[in-house]
């Protein structure tokens, strides 16, 4: 599903260029869940919006459900992920003035498949706020709003599922409800499940854990407990 | 690849609908829409309110003509020309004005005779009535062959009523109603004038034997036409045809007061809707500025989910064109609604019957809202497409390929555009450009200035007004812009606001309520005392007598007069016509003081070197201003002599030049003591040249004098008239009255404008207050969270709100004289003074306005729970 080579990450700074990424690779196959771990700081998340298509690297080229992302411009980048891809986000990422429901319609919407109201309804129903579709993000607690952003990211049955950090702003039982609802539903659309994360019980239940340091892949391992299992 | 049905018309316009309905129950388009819909109110209602009022005034001001093109010639003019008109679709008619005797059995009068032709008058009505002294009825046309209308006042002299048969010149007539007004009665000089007026059928001329080769005759061509353009193409034909020797004239024209004051309202229209479509289109940006700051991580998400920046760009598109669209509809029915409403409101002061408004002021109004769209608001929300997705990872990212200035520039040039599709004068278009760009780099330098301080860190949270200050000294960019944006509305409004007041006080001035409406001329010494006597009787206010001679200048420092210009060619057709319209009326022999040159005569004749009627005086007289050298004491020597400044500077006269007249066949020298400037459109004597005491008044001179008669006082002048029968007496109260009505309209009209831009300002102040509400928020949130207390988050913000308003306000002042400077010297012809009750009253008003919106707007801040904010803000 996702293949990586070579891949370099440099940014300009104000001291000089900085690597974030060193010459990575990395192989996903579809259905896998992989879990990428690492120190604040040794480029985890540039990694997951490098293979998601939401930035370009310096060097190396990324296979993206067949397509190479470093071919292809920001336009096309977007329709690939409008057919293939879907997030969770550390900070959610609702949008404020919509409702839970509009905001799991929204990308039903975008895509211009019919029926976006009954099928987001299904998946709010889904992640257990079936009767808080009509609140508004602020209306609802972070393990909430998470759940939302959840059925969003299933809204369009995205091949791949990107999630940053999905737990890094809930406490451990939130987090926990939220990890068993992402599970759940990855299991039963059998997504690939890319996440970045710092929490050791969401790691182990992806079946690889690729561990990052300094812009580098440390060390790979297969998780005890598989996400397919 | 693309799926067809995402980027399908259909799912663009479904999504744009749905996302514009979310935005617009969020708030987020609130005021945006509100910013369109004021734009488009305020120009469509001031569009059609200028509309109508403008075609209203023209019609009412052609009223005063009886048409809306006249023509005066001494003999009748040229049969091509009226078949030209009528070829054209004009209407015409032609009146023929001669003084004349009047006879009956009982008395006989001087009388200002008028004949007209069937269709008389083409505008305005005449209104007559069958007892003197009476209301009277409108009619459409003037008396039929065989009849003669008179003014009441001939009634009683002549001793007849209506009914009885009189004799003009050679044939009898019967009076057949009495004239109670006369669409352009004050039209005309003297031979219209020297006496009430008896109106007679045009085919009855002839029988009168009065008019005969080489009589004073005035006649008048009349035209009309409904198409304003037609009348400009036709005067166009009749300069070109006969080569400037006839000539076709307007109400402007026609009369200098009404001319200057429709002038100076359209002026004042024109600038008002100019500024509020500024200050609207300043409203957009704002509005639209915070839309698109607050949509960037809407877009990132959209990207994110795969939304193509081309798909983002059509659905913001969609969402503003249909956001216009919206705006134009329910701004074009406020805009009626509001021109409606304030013509009910204007109702008993405007007499006048409105023409039904064209569709022109609807497309203005739709194609402000998006031409103001398109230079202010579109350029922010097309550089949301730029929004890089991976924002949604790291929030600190934002577009960068459109620089901050883009938008600008965008606004900029819609509004030179703006301003040149309103005004179609590239001249103030460029003035304005030039004046706006030297202004805003000036506001902004200032602005910098006082906002900035060395030595500060931190928040200082500790009080109020540490606090206050730096929140200033922090956001300074931000605030420049605020400060410049609250200056240049507070500028606008200062400028609109004193402008008004001066040009109606101007007004006020130039022909005040107890206006004088009648002179009488062709006073002898002798007779002086018992006019004076008879008045007192009558309890009628005399005025002041000026002596009145005709001199001619025949020297200057010993050579002849050179005078500096050759008069143009539309000078020249004027000064022709005005010569018809002088020589006419001057009747030099029996009345050495024209009433033209004493009260009506313009600018235009000015410059001739012609005979003109001198006088000589003690005091300077009222209305005048000493320019240059000094007015005489009370005992000064004769021999000097005052000149008004603008035929000084055309003779090319220096104070201290001895200047030569010829005066009743002798000559007199005398020195000038000064230049004066004369107010020409006060309807009072005026005159070019005053001698001091002494120097000509042994040569003979008639008097001149004023004197104001209600209507109902006017039977007296039968009497004046009896006992004095050599004077003449000029009646301008018609012609006063018309004036005072149109200046009465025009003041109305300013008033309203005014309070269309006041509220386009104020919605510029709400919205620019808002657009840094989010920062706000966010930074007294956390203040809030870390124990500042409701009421240090208050007062501080009413400090910095305070603060911002004091050096907008003072700025408004400083840019609001220097425009006033311009405005007034350059574009409104009138006398700049500082007014120094502004520069107080500017600063303090900025201050009160700014903090009261921005801590009413930003009160949520310490009325919101802190976390709400945050984690609204997250």
């Amino acid at each position: 599903m996702i293949r990586i080579a070579g891949l370099t990450k440099r940014v300009a700074t104000s001291e000089g260029e900085l690597t974030i990424l060193n010459d990575v690779g990395l192989y996903i196959e579809t259905g896998e869940s992989v879990a990428i771990v690492g120190a604040s700081g040794s480029g985890k998340s540039t990694l997951l919006g490098l293979m998601a298509g939401l930035d370009t690297a310096t060097a190396g080229d990324i296979w993206l459900d067949g397509h190479k992302l470093s071919a292809m411009d920001e336009e096309q980048r977007a329709l690939l992920r409008a057919r293939t891809v879907g997030f969770v986000f550390q900070t959610f990422q609702l949008l404020p003035s919509l409702t839970a429901l509009e905001n799991v319609m929204l990308p039903i919407e975008l895509k211009g498949d019919p029926g976006a109201s009954a099928k987001a309804r299904e998946l709010i129903g889904r992640v257990g706020l079936a009767d808080r579709w009509h609140h508004y993000p602020s209306q609802l607690s972070g393990g909430e709003q998470q759940r939302v952003a959840i059925a969003r990211a299933f809204a369009t049955r995205a091949r791949v599922l990107f999630a940053d950090e999905p737990t890094g702003n809930l406490d451990t039982a939130t987090g926990g409800k939220v990890i068993d609802v992402l599970f759940g539903l990855n299991r039963e659309f059998d997504t690939t499940l890319v996440l970045v994360t710092h929490d050791e019980r969401l790691a182990r239940k992806c079946g690889r854990i690729v561990k990052l340091a300094a812009g580098e892949i440390e060390s790979e391992e297969t998780a005890a407990v598989a996400a397919h299992a | 690849m693309p799926d067809a049905a995402s980027s399908s018309p259909r799912n663009l316009l479904a999504v744009s609908w749905r996302l514009m309905w979310r935005d617009w129950r969020g708030g987020e388009l609130r005021l945006l829409f509100l910013a369109l819909v004021l734009a488009v109110t305020s120009v469509t209602g001031i569009a059609l309110f200028t509309d109508r009022l403008e075609r209203a005034l023209l019609l009412e001001s052609a009223n005063m003509l009886a048409a809306d093109r006249v023509m005066h010639t001494r003999e009748p003019a040229p049969a091509e020309i009226n078949a030209e008109a009528v070829r054209r679709g004009f209407r015409t008619a032609g009146t023929l004005s001669f003084t004349s005797m009047a006879f009956s059995d009982n008395g006989n009068m001087l009388v200002a005779a008028k004949a007209v032709t069937d269709e008389y008058p083409l505008r305005g009505e005449v209104i007559t009535t069958l007892q003197p002294f009476t209301r009277g009825a409108p009619v459409t046309n003037g008396p039929p062959p065989g009849e003669v209308w008179l003014e009441s006042r001939a009634l009683p002299a002549l001793g007849v009523q209506v009914g009885d048969p009189i004799f003009v010149g050679e044939t009898e007539l019967t009076v057949g109603a009495v004239i109670i007004a006369e669409p352009d009665r004050g039209q005309g000089g003297i031979v219209d004038n020297a006496g009430p007026r008896l109106m007679l059928h045009m085919d009855d001329v002839a029988a009168t034997n009065v008019v005969q080769l080489g009589s004073r005759v005035s006649y008048r061509s009349l035209f009309s036409h409904d198409d304003f353009d037609q009348l400009d193409e036709f005067e166009q034909w009749v300069r070109d045809t006969f080569d400037g020797n006839y000539y076709i004239r307007d109400v402007r024209e026609e009369s200098e007061e009404v001319a200057e004051a429709l002038d100076r309202a359209e002026g004042y229209l024109l600038l008002g809707s100019m500024f509020a479509v500024l200050l609207a289109g300043l409203a957009i940006a704002l509005s639209a500025r915070r839309y698109s700051e607050r949509h960037y991580d809407y877009v990132a998400i959209l990207k994110t989910l795969g939304c193509t920046s081309g798909r983002i760009s059509a659905i913001y598109l969609l969402i503003q064109l249909k956001l216009a669209a919206l705006a134009v509809l329910l701004g074009s029915m406020l805009g009626y609604l509001v021109h409606e409403g304030i013509l009910r409101a204007l109702r008993a002061s405007l007499q006048v019957d409105l023409p039904p408004p064209g569709s022109e002021p609807f497309v203005v109004g739709a194609m402000t809202a998006f031409i103001c769209l398109l230079s202010f608001a579109l350029p922010p929300l097309l550089a949301l497409r730029e929004t890089p997705p991976l924002r949604v990872l790291r929030r600190d990212l934002t577009q960068t390929r459109f620089s901050d200035r883009v938008p600008y520039a965008f606004g900029i040039g819609g509004s030179i555009f703006l301003i040149f599709w309103y005004s179609q004068d590239l001249v103030l278009t460029s003035l304005l450009v030039v004046g706006v760009a030297g202004a805003g780099l000036i506001l902004s330098l200032i602005s910098l200035l006082f906002l900035t301080s060395s030595g500060s860190a931190g928040m200082k949270a500790g009080n109020a007004w540490k606090l206050a200050m730096t929140a200033v000294r922090r956001r300074r960019r931000q605030n420049v812009l605020q400060v410049m944006v609250f200056s240049a509305t507070l500028m606008s409004l200062l400028i609109l606001s004193l402008l008004r007041t001066d040009l109606i006080e101007d007004w006020q001035a130039q022909l005040p309520e107890n206006t004088p409406n009648h002179f009488m001329m062709n006073i002898t010494g002798s007779q002086v005392q018992g006019i004076e006597d008879f008045f007192s009787e009558n309890q009628v206010d005399s005025n002041a007598f000026y002596p009145l001679i005709s001199a001619r200048v025949r020297t200057i420092n010993g050579s002849e007069p050179d005078p500096e210009s050759e008069l143009g060619e539309e000078e020249r057709g004027a000064s022709l016509a005005e010569n018809n319209r002088m020589e006419d009326t001057t009747t030099a022999d029996a009345a050495p003081g024209s009433g033209a040159e004493a009260g009506a005569e313009g600018r235009r004749v000015r410059g001739r070197l012609s005979r003109r009627q001198v006088t000589w005086a003690t005091d300077l007289p009222a209305d005048n201003r000493v320019t240059a050298g000094d007015w005489w004491q009370e005992n000064s020597r004769p021999g000097l002599v005052s000149v008004d400044e603008e035929y000084a500077d055309w003779l090319d006269i220096e104070i201290g030049d001895m200047m030569e007249f010829e005066i009743n066949q002798q000559f007199v020298s005398a020195e000038v003591a000064n230049f004066r400037s004369v107010r020409w459109d006060n309807m009072q004597p005026n005159f070019f040249i005053i001698f001091s005491p002494g120097t000509i008044d042994h040569l003979g001179a008639t008097f001149l004098s004023t004197v104001l008669l209600e209507t109902e006082q006017k039977l007296v002048l039968n009497d004046l008239i009896r006992q004095f029968p050599t004077i003449v007496v000029v009646e301008v109260d018609a012609l006063i009255e018309q004036i005072q009505n149109i200046i009465d309209q025009v003041t109305s009209a300013i008033e309203l404008i005014f309070v269309l831009v006041l509220i386009a300002g104020a919605l510029v102040l709400l919205a620019c207050v808002s657009a840094s509400l989010d920062e706000r928020f966010h930074e007294n949130a956390i203040l809030r969270t870390l124990g500042a207390g409701r009421k240090l988050i208050l007062t501080s913000l009413l400090i910095e709100f305070s603060f911002i308003g004091i050096v907008a306000g003072v700025i408004a002042t400083l840019g609001a004289e220097a425009g006033l400077f311009y405005l007034q010297e350059q574009v409104f012809e009138q006398e700049f003074n500082l007014h120094y009750w502004v520069w107080l009253a500017g600063p303090i008003l900025g201050a009160m306005i700014i903090a009261f919106l921005g801590v009413n707007s930003t009160r949520k801040v310490v009325n919101t729970s802190p976390l709400t904010v945050l984690r609204r803000v997250v």
